[in-house]
């Protein structure tokens, strides 16, 4: 009989063409085309700011300067102008984005290299640039790290008489085995940034369209009044309901898990915090898929469980919509928490509904898992699901909730 | 057999339902200590105005609703106790019955054949029976958001049917029904009381409660005023119709004017 019922609402989901593209397709094809769309940009981004030519207006340029410039200008892509005489002037350009960067050497620079004895003596390069420009900023950066670091050494080493002596040590030079590193684990690392967050919300985003419509629509409709008339067991209804919505939760899913991995070449860095990732290095062991599959389910029920108490709560489809949003920006904050959390949570932490099982799915992308908080979210997702199952099955017996009576 | 002995629904009403209503208290007494007998092989109704609890009554018979007071015995089932027995041998029929629109007529039959236990040779059987008799076969297949109003109503006639149930149970039959189908309707009625089992509709038109029932039980504002054969009920209030006798319980119970 629970068949009977979970094998019509699969019908009623995947037998129905617009609701096939609304819940499953139209969200994994959304989800390729943004973030492939925001890597590509993202890269464009990047490839547009090292290859725009930086004008610089240099104020006040010591002789060695100029010649050092004059001899390494070719890798620097900058447009260094050096005989200027308005600085306000130039200072409002900076302001207005005309200009990138503005430098202004200190009189007589060359001499007080070569004559300083104290600290306060050592003259200053002062630059004036503008973080809320797209140019500006690296453009300042070039300049200091690039131009201004080994002009430094070459100014140095005329004061030691010798550039090499600058150069007091190095530091890994030799050393090509630098990154001491677990490849599947770096991996891992990378994905337990983004991936639980993107877990835990995508299986409770498939779930709510359809779910508010098996119950909420059903009551609205009227449909319902004539299931309840068959002599078939309250609980048995609900069940079917909730296993039906789970399993069309996972479908969902699944569905904008691979558009994300799909997309992934396309993303680079982006979601990974810089890494190149690609989820073919990660190599889990049967046993940790298994584990993920059971921290997922238990989510799900636990998911399919609110959403259906609000469903059944609530008189129409439009009400359940307001009582399920809430949840579902507390399902987005406890994912979010967990993306920026570091070092080893508590073990009371994953006694914490949702928040327990995301950082579980984290933990287990990090190969740190242990099986007392794996057991612990996990019963305490199972019990919370229990709850949830008792209190529809209470509302379907409940004349007032089911036929507003 | 239905037996419904001092039966009394009392609804708590919610704040907004209060103000809506315009009353202080917070129950309401849908239906008050009501009694009657309804037998096999014949057509019972329940008469009375909008309102009068016809509905609620009919509704806990078919353990949608629970009874606050009183009880109610369907089959030699209580419909508390054993309210999924009762289910099973109850076919509750109501123009609020509504159905899937993206599914086919046929699959419905399936579903709700299956739900009450039926395997699915019966099923095939009693879908081609009822569909030939409320002219549904060629429609069969198509969706039944694209059928029209009345074939819909039909069909959710039929599929409360599917079972083949001893006691059918139909909130105002006629109500809301095309000419045609209405009469497709009642003769059906007429059709299974002769097979001998028990028909019980509730109705506010007199002229189908005359033409349809055995028996009839007025009920105004909840409360039962008299029951018995049409014939009975006429030499009671002194009137030749049964219409006229309705107004006149009317008038004896309620002080309004009419």
């Amino acid at each position: 009989m629970l068949w009977v019922i979970v094998k019509k609402e699969l019908k009623r989901v995947f037998s129905d063409r617009r609701l096939v593209f609304s819940a499953f397709i139209l969200p994994a094809v959304g989800i390729y085309i943004l973030y492939s769309l925001m890597g590509t940009m993202m890269g464009e981004m990047f490839e547009d700011r090292d290859q725009h030519q930086s004008i610089v207006h240099v104020y006040e340029a010591p002789t060695s300067f100029l010649d050092y410039y004059e001899n390494h200008k070719d890798d620097l892509g900058m447009k260094m102008t050096f005989d200027h005489d308005d600085f306000e002037a130039d200072l409002v350009g900076v302001k207005d984005g005309d200009i990138d960067l503005v430098v202004m050497f200190e009189e007589g620079f060359d001499q007080k290299i070569m004559d300083y004895q104290d600290l306060v003596q050592v003259p200053e390069v002062k630059t004036y640039f503008n973080p809320s420009e797209d140019y500006s900023y690296p453009a300042r950066n070039k300049f200091v790290m690039q131009l201004l670091e080994g002009y430094e050494l070459a100014m140095l080493g005329e004061r030691f008489g010798n550039e090499n002596y600058a150069k007091a040590f190095m530091v890994d030079v030799t050393n090509d085995e630098s990154e001491v590193m677990d490849e599947s684990k770096a991996m891992g690392i990378g994905l337990s940034m983004i991936l639980p967050m993107l877990i835990a919300i995508l299986l409770f985003a498939g779930a709510m369209g359809i779910g508010l419509d098996t119950i909420a629509g059903e009551k609205e409709r009227g449909t319902m009044a004539t299931l309840l008339m068959t002599p078939v067991n309250r609980e048995t209804i609900a069940m079917g309901k909730l296993i039906g919505l789970a399993i069309v939760a996972f479908v969902s899913a699944a569905c904008s898990f691979i558009a994300i991995m799909a997309s992934l070449p396309n993303v680079g860095g982006m979601l990974s915090g810089g890494r190149d990732i690609s989820i073919t290095s990660l190599s889990f062991t049967v046993f940790q898929y298994v584990q993920l599959l059971i921290i997922m389910l238990v989510l799900v029920g636990m998911y399919v469980g609110l959403i259906c108490i609000t469903s059944v709560r609530a008189k129409s489809i439009k009400e359940a919509g307001t009582y399920v949003s809430p949840i579902y920006m507390i399902v987005m904050f406890a994912s979010f928490s967990t993306m920026f959390t570091t070092g080893e949570p508590a073990l009371i932490q994953f006694a914490i509904p949702i928040l327990g099982n995301v950082l579980a799915i984290k933990q287990l992308f990090m190969f740190q898992l242990g099986m007392d908080a794996f057991l612990l979210s996990t019963i305490v997702s199972i019990v919370i699901t229990g709850i949830l199952i008792l209190m529809i099955t209470r509302s379907f017996n409940n004349e007032k909730v089911m036929l507003n009576a | 057999m239905i037996k419904v002995t001092n039966f009394t629904k009392v609804y708590r009403l919610t704040k907004k339902q209060m103000k809506e209503q315009k009353v202080q208290d917070h129950k309401k007494i849908a239906v008050d200590n009501i009694s009657f007998t309804a037998n096999k092989g014949e057509i019972f109704g329940l008469l009375g105005p909008n309102g009068a609890g016809k509905t609620t009554t009919l509704r806990t018979i078919a353990t949608l609703l629970k009874p606050t007071m009183g009880e109610i015995n369907v089959e030699g089932y209580d419909v508390v106790k054993d309210a999924k027995a009762v289910r099973s041998s109850i076919g509750f029929l109501t123009n609020e019955l509504k159905m899937e629109t993206h599914f086919t007529p046929e699959y419905t039959m399936k579903f709700f054949g299956q739900l009450h236990g039926l395997n699915l040779e019966t099923i095939k059987s009693r879908t081609n029976e009822l569909f030939e008799y409320f002219g549904i076969t060629e429609f069969r297949n198509k969706k039944i958001g694209e059928l029209s109003t009345g074939m819909t109503q039909k069909l959710a006639i039929a599929v409360s049917l599917v079972h083949d149930p001893e006691v059918v149970i139909f909130d105002e039959p006629t109500n809301g029904l095309d000419i045609i189908t209405a009469k497709a309707v009642t003769e059906y009625l007429q059709g299974l009381k002769d097979k001998g089992k028990l028909i019980i509709i509730s109705t506010h038109i007199m002229t189908v409660a005359e033409k349809l029932c055995d028996r009839v039980a007025v009920i105004i504002n909840g409360k039962k005023v008299a029951d018995g054969d049409i014939s009975s009920i006429t030499t009671m209030t002194g009137t030749t119709n049964l219409e006229d006798a309705f107004f006149a319980l009317y008038k004896d119970n309620v002080k309004e004017v009419l």
